[in-house]
């Protein structure tokens, strides 16, 4: 669903990245996903885009007036969930 | 370094039934999933399934999965609970954040001769005005409050989306005691199935087809006090002078599921989009095989489907893991899996199937086109 | 088809669909009213029915067809449906009134003797109903099936009652 939206808006709750913002990345040259993620940290916060990224995905549909697929996904790198320096100091190395 | 036949990540229909078929077949199958109990979203299910009577139709979800664990533990299954797959390394190399009951964690890594990858899907999210507003939440969130937790979410609930989601969810959150204000849909039409939607109709619930919420109200606590709501046009564009506002404290959103395709994406499989199926999914062939070698996928992460299919997947994933193990012979596995696939092929029947059938046939073609043969991963 | 469009058909709508009993059959006693339109892959209720009234065969996506000769209205097949499609309906419960047994998961379940609205397929209030019956056995897995007794010209038209 396509709708105007306020730029204040936010997209990215964990990272608080707003509409205004995302719609500047893509002006500024995003062309994807991990363009607008590298501008402006949206899909880069606790949940990893799970919420948002649909989001992004349909500004990105919207501003450039692309099929979702040429949005692309973003990439994925472990830990795939947060986990403390703890934890990870006490693993075995792989 | 721990060693496994195979690692199974995600306890929901597929995740569980592959474990079950492999684990049967000999194989030494652990099973992780990041939740407190087994099941997935089965033990959010408390109505009866659809589908064929010679598959537990009739039957409600959470039975389905206690019958499941049953036959997993049968077959000599290890299951992980709240532990989280959190790498999956070259050389089939995995590390697991594993969880204990007194809330310890640790970092536990092992090697796996095959990875059966059933994460599920998530749900969608939906921009308006106030959309972050404590009280807008998943209609799935919903779901598990109500179903597993027993907590009611609010007590005045908007849904948007008429898919069998939203019907179900709706049923259910009225079942629990809550008020169903209303249902809204930008589409013209129900999504859902029509029984689903005959259910909230004679409940005396409205069904709002052709509208869509464009605000949520913020009351004086913080929380959703309200929604406005207006009717779309053709473009699913709000009409000026249309909006009505609506008491609520809850608005519970069922826009779809988008596979979970973080550990696809790590194993290294290739990716088709689909929006059939909810977005990107692995490439996979008739034997569930991802596009990396012993990488197998089943259930919601290879396109949203439901519960039924993804049992049937699964055991595929599981019949085709085993079989490279040489656990069983080509020939049987491939007998197994025909009958598994006349039967998925029976479930994909109907105006609501036929799609996800056409799909799914053309993932087979595109998978056979551009991978033949998988890879060995990495 | 108006089901699709707003949720709800209205009686004449479903014979166009469905294979409902016809008015003789209704006076020969209670007999089951599959509301059942869209062809979904779904088919407990053939294997509910030990009389063999009810086909789907295959596909499994295929509506189901009611043999009102072999139907005795038993109500088996109310419980296992799990669209909650399937209602009784006996015309012949007395002179003027008539019997409509429907599943009910809603709490509270209503007691014998208990009056409620009925409510027809929109959820709109038609008449007062005398509850007459209420079964659940363990076999019908928590799906209660009510029964109420309402004055028989509704008798197309009452699917429910109203939720307390």
């Amino acid at each position: 669903m396509v709708t105007e939206l306020a730029d204040d808006m936010i997209v990215c709750r964990c990272e608080e990245v707003t509409v205004g913002e995302i719609k500047n990345a893509i002006h500024e040259g995003a062309r994807d996903i991990v363009g607008v993620k590298r501008r402006t940290r949206a899909g880069m916060g606790l949940c990893q885009g799970r919420t948002c990224e649909k989001l992004v995905q349909q500004l990105l549909v919207q501003e450039l007036h692309i099929p979702p697929n040429e949005a692309g996904s973003s990439s994925a790198r472990p830990p795939v969930r947060p986990v403390t320096f703890g934890e990870l100091a006490k693993g075995e190395v792989i | 370094m721990l060693q496994k036949d195979i690692l199974v990540i995600g306890a929901g229909p597929a995740g569980l039934a592959a474990s079950i078929e492999a684990g049967k077949l000999g194989a030494s199958v652990l099973l992780v999933d990041l939740n407190m109990q087994p099941g997935g979203q089965l033990f959010k299910q408390i109505h009866k399934f659809f589908g064929s009577s010679a598959h537990r139709s009739g039957t409600r979800g959470y039975d389905i999965g206690k019958q499941l664990l049953t036959e997993a533990n049968e077959a000599n299954v290890e299951i992980w609970m709240q532990s989280t797959v959190i790498g999956i390394f070259p050389g089939n190399k995995i590390a697991i954040e594993k969880g204990f009951d007194d809330g310890k964690k640790e970092i536990i890594t092992l090697q796996a001769n095959k990875i059966i990858i059933a994460t599920g899907a998530s749900e969608n999210a939906i921009r308006f005005k106030g959309w972050t507003t404590p009280g807008v939440m998943g209609a799935g969130a919903a779901q598990t409050m109500i179903n597993v937790n027993h907590v009611k979410p609010g007590q005045k609930i908007v849904m948007l989306g008429t898919g069998n989601v939203g019907l179900i969810v709706s049923y259910q959150l009225m079942q629990a005691g809550c008020d169903v204000v209303t249902l809204v849909d930008a589409a013209p039409k129900i999504g859902g199935y029509a029984v689903h939607a005959a259910k909230i109709c004679r409940a005396g619930v409205p069904i709002r087809l052709q509208h869509t919420i464009i605000e949520a109200i913020k009351g004086t606590d913080g929380c959703v006090s309200g929604c406005v709501i207006a009717k779309v046009d053709e473009h699913f564009q709000p009409i000026p002078g249309t909006e009505e506002t609506i008491d609520c404290d809850t608005i519970t959103l069922a826009a779809g599921l988008k596979p979970t395709m973080d550990l696809v994406k790590l194993a290294g499989c290739e990716l088709t989009y689909n929006g059939v199926f909810g977005g990107y999914i692995p490439l996979h062939n008739e034997r569930m095989e991802t596009s990396c070698k012993g990488v197998y996928v089943a259930g919601d992460t290879t396109g949203v489907e439901e519960a039924n299919t993804a049992l049937e997947e699964g055991k595929i994933a599981g019949i085709s893991a085993a079989e490279d193990l040489g656990l069983i012979s080509s020939e049987t596995a491939g007998q197994y899996r025909k009958e598994i696939w006349e039967r998925l092929h029976a479930l994909r029947l109907g105006p609501f199937g036929e799609k996800r059938m056409v799909e799914k046939e053309a993932i087979m073609k595109q998978y056979k086109e551009k991978i033949g043969a998988p890879e060995p991963i990495l | 088809m108006a089901l699709i469009n707003t949720g709800y058909l209205e009686y004449e709508e479903l014979k166009n669909i469905q294979t409902l009993p016809d008015e003789e059959r209704y006076q020969k006693g209670p007999v089951a009213v599959i509301e059942c339109v869209q062809e979904i892959p779904c088919n407990p209720c053939e294997a509910a029915c030990h009389l063999g009234a009810i086909t789907i065969g295959n596909p499994i996506t295929n509506l189901p067809t009611l043999s009102g000769d072999k139907c005795i209205g038993c109500g088996m097949c109310v419980a296992r449906c799990p669209g909650l499609a399937i209602i009784i309906v006996d015309k012949t419960y007395s002179d003027t009134t008539a019997a409509i047994s429907f599943p009910f998961e809603y709490y509270p379940t209503p007691v014998v003797g208990e009056e409620r609205n009925a409510m027809n397929r929109k959820g709109e209030i038609v008449c007062r109903g005398k509850i007459i019956k209420v079964v659940n056995p363990n076999s019908y897995d928590h799906t209660p099936v009510v029964t109420v007794e309402i004055p028989k010209e509704y008798s197309d038209d009452v699917r429910t009652i109203e939720r307390i």
